[in-house]
């Protein structure tokens, strides 16, 4: 268990790049550590954008995003490298796994970035989340792997470093109604099991209605749903 | 800066991109290989030249063109060159400082091997040369075979007139071309590496004698070859070979004759004068190689950058997912690399099997072994290509290290 995880963001303006014209703002938001939190909204309304900046893969142009009390908007950009990868997996819609590599060698791959060759326990780790999430054959090229088990693979890659964050983007939008299920199950279950905060951005309801929180990202402003207020 | 290996990822990218891989690999390859035949045939070329001259210290003819007398003498190439007075084998014979003075008579052949007529002491370059089988020449009628000359010692042949092989020269055409005249085969020499493998010696006094001219010890009873040759009507012969007994007595050799008689000179000297155009050809070469590596190299950038460039996805998932930006940059650049340095190993081997097979070829075509080795030269080009690989290698890595995450994860 990781026991990290909170986060608090203040006074979040994000503006369309180049222009004066803002596409949205976070005023507050705070998420406890080991909670959940989904959010939707329509097409175009920011929230990759919103998904980057949480992660720390895009610039905020104004505001605050503490994860656990560190500023990640003043991080530099090594440091915010090392950031990610000590506190956070990503799962994205296109599973983003690397062709040439196997099941096993894409879910080792964040380990790469941090020694010559992963210690044994990272290794066993591996074996166990490849098992954890039904993909049994892990020499197999990821090429060759269906649509939901790509999906599996990341989704155990994510986990791989045991990171107090794991945030999705649209995790199952590429996938059929039973992949679909099935990944929505073992993301919620793995995370919440290793106890994480978990941050989903979706359009699927089903998935979203078994998260802690749901909000949503609309008129540039992000609203708790009405089903919670 | 994070310990890291970004070999499985370059692992998959090479697995992921095979035809763009060998293509680049062969080009530069090709380029390195090249290169090398270019350096390496230039200096076994000249070393092997070098090599067919070290039987003629001093070279003696008519006058007129050194190099038609070196050509046709030393690496037996049909010249017409114009005789020497026979006075003048007399008097290089008799010279002070001289170990042997050998005419080198040309003219006939069979069936495509040079006949050479000389001296026995030509034949064993003064004794320091000792057939593989039989023995020298001793007497008119007895020949001496080059390693490269399929007779048989025993062997009786008959010679036909010309340097060349004519159509009508086969077996039992050739009584016909020189009047009955046969040679024996008495012993066979050992391989040289030159021309002089495929000629095959005889007493010059048969040459003189099958092209009607007179003898040089007429009157003899029992007449021998060689020296001391006759001081009445001794033919003219279209070379002299003479061996010197040092290095001083060749100088002075060389000087002695050189008059409007004769022509002397050292082969090295007309060598040289060969290689000084050899070496400008090389170097207009080197240019020409020099350039397409350059174009290769240019080639190879391109087509890797725009692989890098449909892998921006890729490799922001990478920053994305915890890897810093020298990971990827590594990963660009020690891929490159990687590619650069597998076609300049595998351009060292093409290119010296080739200039090998080159070599053959041409020992085929111009009778002198042309040793192929890799040398320093051959090497700065490999090193000079690496290090320019080395830096070309960075512009990719670097645009992938400096491209946004965010703009590379949202690219189609």
């Amino acid at each position: 268990m990781s026991g990290k995880g909170e986060l608090l963001v203040r006074d979040l303006r994000v503006r369309f790049a180049g222009q004066e014209h803002l596409l949205f703002t976070v005023s507050s938001l705070e998420i406890a550590a080991g909670s959940s939190l989904g959010i939707s909204g329509i097409s175009g309304a920011g929230k990759t954008t919103l998904f980057h900046c949480l992660a720390g893969i895009a610039k905020p142009n104004n505001g605050e995003i503490l994860w656990d009390g560190t500023d990640i908007c003043t991080l530099r950009d090594d440091a915010l490298g090392r950031w990610r990868h000590q506190n956070l997996g990503l799962v994205f819609q296109d599973f983003h796994l690397i062709d040439g590599l196997s099941a096993l060698d894409n879910v080792l791959l964040p380990a790469c970035f941090d020694s010559w060759r992963p210690p044994a326990a990272v290794r066993k780790r591996a074996g166990e989340l490849l098992d954890a999430v039904g993909v049994a054959t892990g020499g197999r090229l990821a090429a060759l792997l269906s649509r939901g088990e790509r999906q599996r693979v990341a989704l155990a890659r994510a986990l791989l470093l045991q990171p107090g964050i794991v945030m999705a983007d649209e995790p199952t939008a590429s996938l059929d109604p039973e992949h679909r299920r099935q990944i929505g199950d073992l993301l919620i279950g793995l995370v919440r099991s290793q106890g994480a905060t978990l941050i989903v951005i979706s359009h699927e309801h089903d998935l979203l209605a078994r998260l802690d929180r749901r909000m949503s990202l609309a008129g540039g402003t992000l609203q708790l749903d009405t089903d919670q207020t | 800066m994070r310990c890291f290996n970004p070999f499985p990822v370059i692992r998959a990218d090479l697995r992921r991109n095979q035809l763009l891989a060998w293509v680049t690999v062969l080009l530069v390859a090709l380029s390195v290989a090249s290169g090398i035949a270019v350096i390496s045939q230039e200096r076994a070329l000249r070393q092997g030249s070098a090599r067919a001259a070290d039987d003629f210290d001093v070279l003696v003819g008519a006058p007129g063109s050194g190099t038609q007398l070196v050509l046709s003498t030393v690496y037996l190439q049909s010249q017409a060159i114009p005789l020497l007075d026979g006075d003048v084998l007399l008097q290089a014979s008799a010279a002070a400082g001289v170990n042997y003075a050998a005419p080198i008579a040309f003219g006939d052949n069979w069936q495509g091997h040079p006949i050479v007529g000389t001296s026995a002491d030509f034949a064993s370059r003064g004794g320091k040369l000792a057939p593989a089988q039989g023995r020298v020449f001793q007497k008119r009628g007895e020949a001496v075979i080059g390693a490269a000359v399929p007779l048989a010692i025993g062997a009786v042949f008959s010679p036909a007139h010309g340097s060349q092989r004519a159509p009508e020269d086969e077996p039992g055409h050739a009584d016909a071309a020189h009047g009955g005249l046969t040679y024996t085969v008495v012993g066979r020499l050992p391989a040289r590496n030159t021309i002089w493998d495929k000629a095959i010696l005889v007493p010059v006094e048969d040459v003189w004698s099958v092209h009607g001219l007179s003898g040089s010890h007429a009157g003899e009873t029992t007449p021998h070859i060689g020296p001391p040759w006759s001081t009445r009507q001794l033919p003219g012969v279209p070379a002299i070979a003479i061996k010197p007994d040092s290095v001083a007595a060749a100088y002075q050799l060389r000087g002695q004759f050189r008059s409007t008689r004769s022509l002397a000179l050292f082969p090295a000297e007309v060598l040289n004068d060969l290689y000084l155009t050899l070496g400008n050809i090389r170097d207009v070469m080197s240019v020409l190689v020099s350039t397409t590596q350059l174009l290769v190299l240019a080639a190879v950038l391109m087509a890797l950058l725009v692989g890098f460039l449909a892998r921006r996805r890729q490799f922001a998932v990478l920053r994305a997912i915890g890897a810093s930006r020298w990971y990827v940059f590594s990963v660009v650049w020690v891929e490159v690399l990687m590619l650069i340095v597998s076609g300049a190993v595998m351009g060292c081997l093409l290119g010296w099997f080739g200039s090998t097979a080159l070599s053959y070829w041409m020992q085929s075509q111009i009778g002198f072994a042309m040793p192929v080795r890799l040398g320093a030269t051959e090497a700065l080009l490999v090193a000079a290509l690496l290090l320019l690989g080395a830096v070309v290698a960075t512009l990719p890595a670097w645009l992938v290290f400096r491209r946004p995450i965010a703009e590379g994860l949202v690219s189609a």
